[in-house]
């Protein structure tokens, strides 16, 4: 049964494309009064998985339910759950104003609804344009005012930041998190830590289509801590140094520097003294979220 | 719940098809048609004289020929109709603001709406241009002229029907429409050519039962169904069923009415494949 809660619950979802795995075995939820950052380099998974939720893309294995359904059972989706997503289309010499028309007509709202929209977005003044002319940030405002004409209690949004300039951006972000405050739900999607970053109350990081974390954004470099980068004239020897302290997070870096994790300098530099190993630079790494975001998604970092 | 969403989703459709030229875009096409077809009957007598060419059924025949013409129109605009929405990936909010099931019906209600109104083109441009371009030509009895309205009106509604499954089956709109066009106008043909080469061969006691399918191929069961009337007024009840073999291009047609079912099990056939495959595609 359909509990009209605004929740999003995902379990076990995967999906394969031929020998592709683009999903692995995914579960988060997505709860009301809060915004859900969805983060993850391109082509990791996200769009699928946006459209597994939506019922777009049939799951190979595990579930995808809105208010404790499936997307296609809800009985008149487009006012439970409003999407904006990537690549969507637009007839080209339909104007907007009739493209909402249709979609008005389909969610069952009335007419009316179409003008308190289209200014809303502020696209009342080319309405009556076929969309073939319109910019693609007049296409991403377009998509907004669909996903909103059956006044949902879900939002999904997949990369809307394209497109938009940085004062649509900024405006965008202020929605969703009102949005949001008013107690329903916003899943949104971004390969940019920095431009959801601000508006996210949680995020789903995923890489190669598996969740490498979930939680509170602040949260993400809790687990972590900062490294030391050392410069120095014998690595191996400093590394087995390193070892036998009981610091097991010693990786070489591709200049040949050591990376030490969960230690600082004054402890690494003691060692080095100890064991007799000239040092010639020390560095302390504080974690920046964009640095372990790029590090937990496969990117190049440190 | 069913009743508001099939209400719904029949707005939307109907505002869909109506919000983009394409529907009255072919319906030029088909009038200029109804309008040359019938205003040069004549080729129509002089190919039928053996079966008495002078009279009402002339005008008959040449709107039902100029209505299967048009059934292909119909047929156009529903296979562009359904596969437009994948050529400009509009399929997804529809999909996200309907299910799919309820869009894809909705879509085959509105092309047969539309299928329907390209008949009654035909049907009005062509009585017109025929009472005023045939010399001999007189207003056909209500009786044959209402029959061929209704099986004109089925025949484009139906033939639309299985273009909107064509256009949901086939999601490229050039591959939609050019499988359409060469099954009607080529493959069709050839088959039923094999299908009656056999018959020639026969010992005169009736066609094989091989050569009796070429009247249950779509094509040539809308043209029993389309000439099933002309033919009677032309040839007389007696002659009226080889009038139709002559016209259909088919061999011992069923009546009339039993082609307008086999026409819509066909559309019925189109469209449980449409939503078998259509209800689990990925749309990426």
């Amino acid at each position: 049964m359909q509990d009209h809660s605004g929740r999003i619950a995902v379990d076990g979802l995967s999906k394969r494309f031929g020998t592709v795995e683009a999903v692995r075995d995914l579960g988060f939820t997505v709860e009301p009064g809060l915004v859900t950052g969805f983060l993850g380099p391109n082509g990791s998974g996200k769009t699928t998985t946006l459209r597994m939720i939506l019922g777009l893309v049939v799951p190979t294995s595990g579930t995808a339910l809105v208010e404790g359904v499936p997307f296609e059972t809800l009985g008149s989706p487009g006012r439970v759950l409003g999407a904006v997503l990537e690549a969507q289309g637009f007839h080209p010499s339909r104007t907007a104003r009739r493209h909402l028309l249709v979609c008005a007509a389909a969610i069952g709202v009335p007419d009316r609804r179409v003008d308190e929209v289209l200014g809303l977005v502020g696209l009342a003044v080319d309405a009556d344009r076929g969309v073939g002319g319109y910019s693609l940030g007049m296409k991403q405002r377009l998509a907004l005012a669909t996903a909103l004409l059956g006044d949902p209690r879900i939002l999904v949004l997949d990369e809307p930041g394209n497109g938009l300039d940085p004062a649509g951006i900024a405006w965008l972000r202020d929605f969703l998190r009102g949005f949001a405050r008013s107690g329903r739900s916003v899943l949104v999607s971004s390969h940019q830590l920095a431009e959801i970053g601000q508006s996210a109350d949680r995020v789903v990081v995923i890489h190669r289509g598996a969740c490498v974390y979930q939680g509170e954004l602040a949260g993400l470099g809790g687990g972590r801590r900062g490294r030391v980068l050392v410069r120095c004239a014998e690595p191996v020897t400093l590394a087995q140094a390193l070892v036998a302290k009981g610091l097991m997070e010693v990786d070489t870096l591709p200049d040949g520097r050591l990376a030490v994790g969960g230690a600082d300098a004054v402890l690494v530099g003691d060692t080095a003294l100890a064991a007799g190993v000239a040092v010639y630079g020390l560095v302390e790494e504080q974690v920046d979220l964009e640095q372990l975001f790029l590090q937990l998604t496969g990117g190049v970092a440190g | 719940m069913i009743a508001p969403t099939a209400s719904r989703m029949l707005r939307a459709e109907l505002r869909r098809t109506t919000s983009v030229r394409m529907w009255w875009a072919l319906l030029i096409p088909v009038v200029l048609l109804a309008l040359s077809i019938n205003v040069f009957g004549g080729v129509f007598s002089s190919s039928l004289s053996g079966l008495g060419g002078e009279t009402p059924g002339v005008l008959l025949a040449s709107l039902a020929y100029s209505l299967s013409l048009g059934s292909v129109f119909a047929a156009v605009h529903g296979a562009v109709q359904a596969s437009g929405e994948f050529r400009h990936r509009t399929i997804t909010t529809t999909y996200l603001t309907g299910g799919r099931v309820p869009v894809l019906l909705a879509r085959c209600a509105v092309g047969a709406a539309v299928g329907a109104v390209y008949a009654l083109g035909t049907l009005a441009f062509g009585l017109v241009a025929g009472l005023f371009g045939q010399g001999s030509a007189t207003f056909p009895s209500p009786g044959p002229l209402f029959g061929l309205i209704g099986s004109g009106i089925a025949v484009c509604a139906l033939w639309a029907v299985l273009g909107v499954a064509v256009g949901t089956l086939v999601t490229n709109q050039a591959g939609a429409v050019v499988l359409l066009l060469v099954y009607v106008l080529a493959i069709e043909n050839v088959l039923s050519l094999i299908l009656r080469s056999g018959a020639d061969a026969g010992l005169g006691t009736g066609p094989p039962a091989i050569a009796r399918i070429t009247s249950y191929l779509p094509g040539n069961a809308a043209d029993v169904a389309l000439y099933d009337i002309p033919a009677v007024e032309l040839a007389g009840p007696r002659y009226g069923n080889q009038a139709v073999e002559s016209l259909a291009g088919v061999a011992s047609p069923p009546p009339g009415w039993a082609c307008l079912i086999v026409l819509a099990l066909w559309a019925g056939a189109g469209v449980a494949a449409a939503w078998v495959v259509g209800a689990r595609r990925d749309v990426t």
